[in-house]
């Protein structure tokens, strides 16, 4: 099957043509033919100026993620036919929220630093032998572990998008992949720092992150993880954990997001008038006013004893788990 | 120009592993990678990494697999310190923070594999190399080593016969530098991809064998090239040994199970070099589909292979575009592992002064004429962190010797030669001629006449390099050129494997002379040296060392 | 035709019972008029809104199957018509589908409050009902004043199309069903590129500048596309999108003026509904202008 191939070329050092633009190339591709087998195919026979990366064509180095017709994938492991049977094109562009350097090429600078700053390796506590790692242990980590770094995810990543500090979710997976693990002596002190402006809060569960991942990595889920361990250890100092506190509570009491709506309609009334610095100080203070006018669900009782029991369980998990590392 | 203790090329399991050795003994060293270090081709390795763990197995069960495996050419001084060492290594990967799959008990689980008489392959699910070079690449911002990743060695400099550094092209710039060092590490990985079909990555060039063999070192073993018996054709995707070992079939055209004729006690279960060679058979005798076998899963049902095999339907649907469950698969053999590469001693000393290597492109030599799945990934941790301690202790003890003024000026004429040429041969048509010269006539059945029919020929296609011209004209992210500079490299192994093979009158291991087609240890327990004298290579010998294991017959 | 009774256990969810109301209300019109009837489900809670999850994941779990038991004693699959909801549901669902241990363990708190989930319910949104239980062709049948003044801007949003695995009914990279429904009420979808992004709802508070940033982006996105409004089957979208277009306006220092629709009130507006039983006058962006 013949296809054009529309690719997003880009030579910022071309005089002649410093700005992108799309060029379009034929290509014979057979039955099962990936995207990447073709961009070699167009390279070697066609044009040999076409640059992009790869190295181990089978989904597990992390170099090959481009954007196929819109969306963030690894040329590896994308068949070109149904591809462009569904989207009826073949469009191919650089990852989005990374600046291209040259046509397929994007800078990766700003993944590693990202990577960097959750300091992305064990630290067991000092001095003490490691514990046994029990299959469970292994599984809570396993898919943060799945991750190739191929930067999909902070390419979808809605939050990155508008505010290119966000730490962003692969990093956050990394982040996840250590502080879950059960030798690690650090972790509150790295939720901590988790939980610091454009950290781990600023995530808009926009759920493409999980989406796209071809690892079945599931960032979102590292962040939830992430953000329910803080919470659990008392970290809860920041708008996020207050968000979530409100939740808990007003679904705990009313069945229902009640007060917690309310302060949110307040806020978000004052909001819309500009007055949002004022609301949050008001919030602050607890002055907000909080008319419980909404319905209380029927048998509510049901909730508060579903809430006891889950708590329940959750303390006990927390103590075993401490003294488990206590025994090292 | 910049100044460290150690330059190491090479971002993958071995030269990460060597890096932080060198970091931990205070030294300044860096890396050298031509792909950031997570990219590296040691990320692919799926089945695991063998130690002797449990009180029912012992280092010396390991060394003896590894000795037999090896087809008696394995130095056994080399093998038993492998395997001694293993379990120290295995633990010490788990204390940076890798975790290996775990029995019920919590202890690190251990699965059989070919050629091991003892289960003690440990992994990670399937995915032992990703983990490990993922917990390397932790360890190595963890010691914040400085990393040059996409920067291309060009150059190993060698001056008055003791390396100085290297020269180095920045990818993003196309600029070359001087990187000035006591000491050079070469941990570049294989070569698959001088074969047409091969399991390795595209990046997968041998770079550090060629740039070692210019620097003055001497390669080793290098006809020994392992071919896996079932990967994908077009992309040379590995499909691991379990499609068989869960009982999966090879069919020929005419769907007969032909292992029945070649072994027909464990038909499909045999060693890896028995059934690449009834492929091949099969194939040139006309029995095959389109230039394969077919690999059938079929009658496991859908099941069986979802619960055991899930990563290679995907990869069979991803890759192939054929569902297991529903057609066979068609396979072939390809080029998987190069036994041979760069001579070393035990803490990975070459023999130039100074300059080191470690990994697959090093040969120590413990896997000897064919290596057991397992020890691949043993070598790159056992013999990186060897040489990390011998190249930190070569630095610690010499000064830092002058950098040649001219070596930049020399290395960029070399590049301008390629870059200015108007007019001339495809570097890519070249480098698929050159694939398929191997794939015929240095692939799996060896003969002088092949042998030496391809060794012209890769001459041939040597001369025409010399006139290879590019389209891109850029320096600025320019693969062509980079192309080009594998392809010199390439083109130097390619000889080096042909003329160690014409020479080895026996059949041994991986090696396989349809002329000579049994072993002989009378004339050949000897590892084959080939070296560089004005620009023209040349063979020599070195006995194999045997301390425990006398050769025996290689019956599984 | 065999004319099968559509029925579902009816799930709002808490944001259309208060903030916007008229997404609620509206809805319910609209059902009536096309024979769907929907049950209330008096005992349901909150789902969680994706912050339960982030507080603890096995409440998060237990809670969600206290509300699917409701609808298994109902005996009806939940609709819903909060994208959030849908997907908070849909991904506790599939958890608690896929892992029988995971079920048990769920189980297990859910009975100290006597109750039980046997993994039988499948959790819709009206979007979904329409475009599929419903039908595309019923649906137009129905359509008494065609919308053909509407040039809307599809807004999918996240929840009603990601995670797919969980969701399952439309396509997210190409999706095709709010489309589709706008083309059967007889106006015209315009096509852009933000149409399965976010609209920032889950930050409005924590984030407020990457929220509002996120809104106008969106919107401008589609204006620039030629939209004459936006149509969302979500009511946070809607929150984000209407309430507080204007801080998103200042936030970008530029006017945008887009009237966003609940998809219910566009249906209700092509059956003939008024403007009035739409309560199209919650809006802080005026429609009116557009309207016919
Ligand atoms: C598909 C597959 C499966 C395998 N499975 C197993 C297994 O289960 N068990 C096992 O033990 N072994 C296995 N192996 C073998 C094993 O993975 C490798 O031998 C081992 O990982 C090699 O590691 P390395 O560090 O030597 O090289 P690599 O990981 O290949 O690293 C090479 C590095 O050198 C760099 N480099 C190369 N050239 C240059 C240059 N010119 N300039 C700068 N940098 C350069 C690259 O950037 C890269 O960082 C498998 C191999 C393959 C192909
Ligand atoms: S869910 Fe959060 S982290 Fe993931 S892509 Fe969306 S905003 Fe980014
Ligand atoms: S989490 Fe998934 S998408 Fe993100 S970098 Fe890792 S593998 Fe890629
Ligand atoms: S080339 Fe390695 S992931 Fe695609």
């Amino acid at each position: 099957m013949k296809i054009k191939f529309k690719i997003r070329r880009y030579n910022p050092v071309d005089t002649e043509a410093s700005e992108p633009y799309i060029q379009a190339y034929m290509c014979e591709v057979p039955e099962g033919m990936t995207v990447l087998e073709a961009l070699l195919k167009i390279a070697d026979e066609q044009d040999p100026t076409l640059s992009f990366r790869k190295s181990c064509r089978s989904a597990i180095c992390g170099s090959c993620a481009v954007s196929i017709n819109g969306f963030s994938k690894l040329a590896c492991n994308t068949q070109v036919i149904p591809e462009f049977k569904k989207a009826g094109e073949m469009l191919i562009e650089p990852l989005a929220n990374h600046t291209p350097l040259k046509d397929l090429i994007v800078d990766f600078v700003p993944f590693w630093r990202k990577m960097e700053k959750v300091s992305p390796y064990l630290t067991p506590a000092e001095g003490e032998s490691a514990p046994a790692v029990t299959p469970e242990d292994e599984e809570r980590v396993d898919r943060s572990q799945r991750c190739i770094m191929c930067g999909c995810c902070n390419a979808e990543c809605n939050s990155l998008a508008i505010d290119e500090n966000f730490i962003a979710p692969a990093a956050l997976a990394k982040a996840w992949r250590i502080v879950g693990d059960v030798r690690e002596g650090n972790a509150r002190r790295r939720l901590h720092r988790l939980s610091e402006e454009h950290g781990m809060w600023d995530c808009v569960r926009c759920v493409h992150c999980t989406q796209y991942c071809p690892k079945d990595v599931a960032p979102l889920k590292a962040i939830e993880e992430l953000r329910s361990s803080a919470m659990k250890e008392g970290i809860t100092d920041n708008p996020g954990a207050k968000h979530v506190e409100a939740m808990r509570d007003s679904v705990e009491r009313f069945g229902r997001l009640d007060e917690a709506a309310m302060t949110f309609k307040t806020l978000g009334f004052l909001r819309s008038l500009g007055m949002i610095p004022f609301g949050l100080r008001m919030e602050k203070h607890g002055k907000l006013p909080r008319p419980h006018i909404f319905a209380q669900i029927e048998e509510l009782d049901e909730v508060k004893k579903i809430y006891e029991e889950s708590e329940r369980r959750a303390k006990e998990e927390k103590r075993e788990l401490a003294s488990r590392k206590k025994g090292w | 120009m910049v100044i460290h203790d150690i330059v190491i090329i090479g971002g993958g399991l071995a030269g990460m592993r060597a890096a932080i050795e060198a970091s931990r003994a205070g030294l300044d060293a860096a890396i050298v990678s031509k792909i950031y270090p997570v990219r590296s081709h040691s990320v692919a390795a799926q089945g695991g990494i063998n130690a002797a763990l449990k009180d029912t197995d012992s280092w010396e069960n390991h060394a003896f697999d590894t000795v037999k495996g090896s087809d008696y050419l394995g130095d056994q001084d080399a093998i038993e310190l492998l395997c001694k060492e293993a379990p120290f290594d295995i633990m010490e990967l788990e204390k940076m923070g890798a975790i290996f799959s775990r029995d019920p008990e919590g202890r690190i689980a251990q699965r059989p594999f070919g050629g091991a008489g003892y289960p003690r392959t440990c992994y990670l699910a399937d995915r032992t190399g990703h983990a490990l070079l993922h917990v390397m690449y932790e360890q190595l911002v963890k010691h914040e080593v400085v990393l040059y990743d996409e920067w291309h060695v060009v150059k190993v400099v060698v001056e008055d016969g003791t390396a100085r550094g290297v020269i180095a092209l920045e990818l993003s710039t196309g600029k070359l530098h001087r990187l000035h060092s006591k000491a050079v590490l070469i941990a570049t990985g294989g070569y698959g991809r001088v074969f047409r079909t091969t399991t390795n990555a595209l990046s997968s060039t041998g770079d550090g064998m060629g740039l070692a063999l210019d620097a003055g070192a001497e390669l080793m073993d290098m006809e020994f090239v392992q071919f896996h018996p079932t990967v994908l054709k077009r992309t040379g995707i590995l499909m691991t040994e379990g499609c068989r070992g869960e009982g999966g079939y090879l069919l020929n055209s005419k769907g007969e199970r032909f292992m029945s004729r070649y072994a027909p006690k464990v038909q499909e279960l045999a060693s890896r070099d028995v059934v690449s060679r009834a492929e091949q058979t099969e194939i040139e005798e006309g029995r095959g589909v389109d230039g394969c076998v077919l690999l059938d899963l079929r009658h496991l049902g859908a099941d069986k292979i979802n619960r055991k095999l899930p990563q290679i339907r995907s990869l069979a649907i991803n890759f192939a575009g054929v569902d297991p469950v529903e057609k066979p698969i068609p396979v072939k053999p390809g080029a998987h592992y190069s036994m041979g590469g760069i001579r070393t001693d035990f803490d990975g000393a070459t023999t130039v002064p100074g300059l080191y290597a470690a990994g697959e492109c090093a040969c120590v030599s413990v896997h000897g004429a064919n290596r057991l799945g397992g020890n691949s990934l043993l070598e790159a941790i056992v013999f990186g962190r060897r040489a990390g301690i011998g190249v930190s202790n070569f630095s610690e003890s010499n000064g830092l010797l002058p950098f040649p003024a001219t070596a930049l000026k020399e290395a960029a004429f070399e590049v301008a030669d390629i870059t200015k040429r108007d007019s001339g041969e495809s570097p890519a048509a070249l480098r698929e001629e050159m694939a398929g010269v191997m794939e015929a006539h240095s692939g799996i059945f060896r003969d002088r006449t092949r042998l030496t029919d391809g060794l012209r020929k890769l001459r041939d296609i040597r001369e025409r390099f010399k006139g290879v011209a590019l389209t891109d004209r850029g320096d600025y992210y320019n693969n062509e050129l980079l192309q080009v500079i594998e392809l010199a490299q390439m083109l130097k192994i390619s000889e080096a494997i042909l003329l160690g093979a014409v020479e080895r009158e026996e059949s041994r291991g991986s090696h396989f002379r349809t002329d000579f087609p049994l072993r002989n240890d009378k004339d050949w327990m000897k590892h084959t040296l080939v070296s560089l004298k004005d620009g023209e290579m040349k063979l020599g010998y070195k006995a194999v060392t045997v301390t425990k294991f006398q050769p025996q017959e290689r019956k599984y | 035709m065999v004319e099968v009774e559509l029925r579902y256990a009816y799930y709002p969810g808490c944001a259309s019972q208060e903030m916007t109301k008229e997404a609620n209300e509206t809805t319910r019109l609209v059902c009536q008029r096309l024979g769907i009837a929907l049950h209330d489900m008096p005992k349901a809670n909150c789902c969680g809104a994706g912050l339960l999850t982030d507080y603890d994941y096995q409440l998060y779990l237990a809670l969600n199957a206290r509300i699917f038991a409701e609808a298994e004693a109902m005996e009806m699959d939940i609709m819903t018509i909060c994208s959030t909801c849908l997907m908070v549901m849909s991904t506790a669902n599939r958890d608690l589908k896929a892992d029988p241990k995971l079920l048990e363990k769920t189980n297990e708190i859910l009975s100290t409050a006597g109750l039980r989930y046997n993994g039988t319910i499948n959790v819709k949104q009206l979007l979904w009902v329409l475009a599929g239980d419903y039908g595309l062709d019923n649906l137009k049948k129905k359509v008494v004043k065609p919308l053909n003044w509407i040039k809307a801007a599809p807004f999918y949003g996240c929840h009603s199309l990601r995670p797919s695995d969980a969701l399952g009914f439309d396509d997210p990279e190409k999706p095709w069903s709010l489309d589709a429904v706008i083309a059967a009420l007889g106006g015209e979808a315009v096509q852009y590129k933000g149409k399965t992004k976010c609209c920032g709802f889950q930050v409005d508070l924590v984030a407020p500048e990457t929220a509002e940033k996120m809104t106008a982006v969106r919107l401008l996105d589609g204006k620039e596309k030629g939209a004459n409004a936006f149509v969302t089957p979500c009511p946070f979208c809607h929150i984000n999108l209407d309430n507080y277009q204007g801080l998103a306006e200042k936030r970008v220092s530029q006017k945008i003026s887009m009237p966003v629709f609940h998809l219910s009130q566009l249906v209700g507006l092509a059956l003939g509904l008024t403007a009035e039983e739409m309560g199209l006058s919650r809006h802080l962006v005026s429609p009116e202008k557009i309207l016919k």
